[in-house]
């Protein structure tokens, strides 16, 4: 088992730095400049030189890429050219509130999604069935910040029953965790459903049921169980989203977290922030699917010996 | 757990995490907390010192005092400074300063500050507001003298700026480069709580507060004792924030939802005076915009009166000018005004040698005239763009629109293949003509790319020729002209902001004296 760990994070270091580079081309190769959006009428163009140099943007790419990649080795994310203080300081800041609405939607969609799975194949081919489906398909495939706003519209404006927007309070984390959990509540469901009807038709579920086993019992302590391999590994998958899913919600609601700062440092093209977020959040990623692995392999000795 | 059990507790749940909603929403409307919406174009203040800022909102105007305030009309008044006084030559101004004013740490405020104070701009990103102050002279505790290098009739208006509010000196020497991120420390009405950017702003009411400058009624203490500034970036979400009774106040209610907000009774919409003009850009470097009678003639084509009902629902006015109307230099005379002549458009277009071909569109050498219509891709942008579009058509000009986000926008501009772009500035002074138009400025801000040696040298003499404001004003006239008669934009609409309050929460009063909702007003406001 440790050496399939080892290996497994043996294999980061490469991605890391591929997804470095990515990351740094990607927002210095999208046209815009960070120092446009520190200059205001009055100021001379001498000023807007000083500041370029400042902050090394008027080095070549290849430098400037060194230079950051250098400081990152050493945990130094740079500084936000924007709003003048440490990259890891204002990730740290809005980490616990990305991690609160990620987590809780992760929660979420395990839960209602295993549930649903579980009812849709105790109904599967009745109308419980396709209603849970196509509802859940029809969640799924609607945009979430779309979702946020119909949700909004529903349960803040017409309903009254939660804020519009905001992080104050357990009732502001409702409709933000809905929006973003919902795609995820399908995705469980469907695996949940398909793997519960394979194992149901399984020999063992015969002799089970031949036993004079109660069906619920069957279903939750048997069936479920077994069923339950495919759809950890596709939790797994879903825990590098917990930070990186909810980016849009977060804006929609007016939420703090790594997607309201990734958004805004953005549009003003703050580069170090803008790296320093998109790092951490493939990261995220990348590490929640070799936990996902790890989990799946812990489960399931055949994952560990045909990695070998 | 059997289904049961299952069932049962689960209802227990969906009750009571309804019945706790439910509870929540009536507890956040605590009469003694005004939520306060900002403007989207003031969110993402990155902290809160006005010295090194370069963005900041309306809560550093309630943290922080400043020596003068300016009207809406752009007439100056005592705040910090009670009197003030400007020699002949314009190279001294003396302040008389306001006694007993102490900042929220207890510290007193006096000509020692102020010296202290202006020092500190040295090097700093809004270096330009006191380049022309060579030294501040103490004259006794209350008195202070500002020695220039250079006449600098734009100094009130400065000192009245945001940029210009005095912090505590022992405080921001003590941060040591951290002010404004957690601690921010001004003599102003309201005190910070809690700062968390891109977020939220919690002020509380300065209890030891009777040094409200004259643009308010009440000098002393603000009736609302606490205030929560929130930053929210979608515009829909605003939108709800207001209309559900979410927000109290709504700095900028976003374009397109002022004729929704308009239909909920509980809201009270109020214009404010306008700070900032849309216009279209010309690349006037490159052809067929760098021939003065094409630019002429696409100013004779667009009408402002469409963009004016179809795009702001009538808010604002149309512009003709390229200053906020407010401004003196604003009011030059009546011949350089830009005005629609259709007629005109199509006889300038054929003196040029562009000539109408019978597919309605003209040629020159063979060449058609089809032009870049650039525009950010917010909703407002968008639609003027639209509507500029649809007005050449019938004098024969093709646009052809492309959106961008705005620092893509900004970036293209620098590199200067764009001809015509939908632009917009936010700014109450006639320097802004220099930051738009000067030959220093190109590529970016002066992406029109002018470079006439007439106008750089009225523009020279607008911003350091003149020893006093009324000087200032005539030659900033004199430049502007300058500028209409050459064609090197097309005024569109003057931008009025749109402030929605809830009514049956804050009256606030019936008359605003300042540019915007700001600390004046904030003072004179009072819970229904």
């Amino acid at each position: 088992m440790s050496s399939f760990i080892l290996r497994r994070l043996l294999a980061v270091i490469p991605t890391f730095f591929v997804v470095s580079l990515t990351v740094f081309l990607l927002i210095h190769l999208v046209p815009g400049d960070p120092i446009d959006s520190l200059m205001r009428a009055g100021s001379s163009p001498a000023l807007r030189e000083q500041m370029a140099a400042k902050y090394g943007l008027d080095r070549s790419l290849f430098e400037q890429y060194i230079i950051w990649m250098g400081k990152v080795l050493t945990l130094d994310f740079g500084t936000s050219i924007i709003q003048g203080r440490p990259v890891a300081a204002l990730i740290a800041q809005n980490l616990p509130s990305s991690l609160t609405l990620g987590g809780t939607a992760f929660l979420f969609s395990s839960l209602a999604g295993i549930a649903a799975g579980v009812l849709a194949a105790k109904y599967y081919g009745t109308r419980i069935d396709s209603s849970i489906t196509s509802g859940i398909l029809l969640g799924s495939t609607i945009p979430s910040f779309w979702l946020a706003l119909l949700l909004i519209l529903v349960f803040a404006v017409w309903l009254g029953w939660v804020p519009v927007s905001g992080a104050r309070g357990w009732s502001s984390l409702v409709l933000p965790v809905i929006a973003t959990g919902l795609g995820g509540v399908a995705l469980v469901a469907r695996v949940t459903k398909v793997s519960m009807i394979e194992i149901g038709r399984q020999d063992f579920v015969t002799l089970l049921r031949a036993k004079g086993v109660s069906e619920s019992r069957i279903r939750l302590q048997h069936i479920l169980r077994h069923a339950l391999v495919p759809v950890i590994s596709i939790l797994g998958l879903r825990i590098g989203w917990i930070l990186g899913g909810a980016i849009t919600v977060e804006v929609v609601f007016a939420r703090p977290g790594l997607g309201s700062l990734l958004i805004r440092a953005l549009n003003q093209r703050d580069y170090p922030l803008v790296q320093g977020c998109l790092l951490m959040l493939s990261m995220a990623v990348i590490l929640g699917t070799i936990i996902g692995d790890i989990a799946h392999a812990a489960m399931d000795p055949r994952q560990r010996e045909a990695s070998k | 757990m059997n289904r049961r059990e299952l069932l049962i507790s689960s209802s227990i749940l969906a009750i009571a995490s309804t019945s706790l909603f439910s509870n929540v929403a009536i507890a956040a409307a605590s009469p003694s907390e005004a939520t306060i919406v900002l403007s989207s174009d003031e969110n993402g203040a990155p902290h809160l010192d006005p010295i090194r800022a370069t963005l900041l909102s309306v809560t550093a105007g309630l943290i922080y005092d400043r020596l003068i305030a300016m009207s809406n009309d752009h007439t100056f008044h005592p705040h910090l400074a009670e009197s003030w006084d400007e020699s002949e030559d314009g190279l001294n101004w003396t302040f008389v300063l306001k006694k007993n004013v102490r900042f929220h740490d207890g510290e007193l405020f006096n000509a020692d500050t102020v010296v202290w104070w202006i020092s500190k701009f040295e090097g700093s990103a809004n270096q330009h507001v006191s380049s022309a102050i060579d030294r501040v002279v103490v004259v006794d505790e209350h008195n202070v003298r500002f020695e220039m290098k250079r006449p600098d009739p734009n100094l009130l208006y400065n000192l009245a700026s945001y940029f210009m509010g005095i912090p505590s000196p022992k405080a921001y020497e003590a941060a040591a480069g951290n002010f404004g991120v957690i601690e921010a420390v001004g003599t102003g009405p309201y005190k910070l709580e809690s700062f968390a950017v891109g977020q939220e702003t919690v002020l509380v009411a300065n209890e030891e507060y009777a040094w409200g400058s004259e643009l308010s009624e009440n000098k002393g203490v603000p009736e609302i004792k606490r205030l929560v500034l929130r930053e929210i970036q979608d515009s829909s979400a605003t939108f709800l924030e207001m209309d559900t009774g979410g927000a109290d106040i709504l700095m900028g209610v976003p374009t397109e939802f002022v004729p929704r907000l308009a239909l909920n009774a509980d809201v009270e919409l109020r214009n404010m005076p306008a700070t900032g003009v849309s216009y279209l850009q010309f690349n006037t470097s490159s052809a067929p915009f760098s021939d003065r009678l094409v630019r002429q003639a696409i100013a004779h084509a667009v009408d402002q009166e469409p963009i004016l009902k179809a795009v702001f629902s009538g808010s604002g006015a149309t512009a003709h000018q390229f200053l906020v109307s407010s401004l003196e230099e604003s009011k030059v005379q009546p011949e350089f005004l830009i005005r629609k002549d259709t007629e005109k458009a199509k006889q300038l277009l054929d003196q040029a040698g562009w000539l109408l071909g019978s597919d309605g569109i003209r040629t020159k050498n063979g060449q058609p005239l089809k032009v870049r219509l650039w525009s950010a891709s917010e909703t407002a942008y968008k639609r003027m763009a639209e509507i500029v579009q649809a007005q050449l058509k019938p004098v024969g000009v093709i646009a052809e629109v492309a959106l961008f986000d705005s620092a893509s926008l900004r970036d293209a501009l620098r590199k200067g293949d764009h001809q015509l772009v939908i632009s917009h500035y936010d700014w109450d002074n006639a320097d802004i003509l220099d930051w738009c138009f000067s030959a220093k400025n190109i590529p970016h801000p002066n992406s029109s790319r002018w470079d006439n040696p007439r106008s750089e040298k009225l523009r020279e003499d607008a911003m350091s020729g003149a020893r006093n404001w009324r000087e200032r004003v005539a030659k900033y006239k004199e430049y502007h002209e300058n500028l209409l008669e050459n064609f090197v934009f097309v005024p569109l609409h003057e931008f009025e902001k749109t402030v929605a309050v809830n009514r049956s929460r804050l009256a606030i009063p019936e008359r605003i004296r300042e540019t915007t909702v700001g600390s004046a007003t904030l003072l004179d406001t009072r819970w229904q």
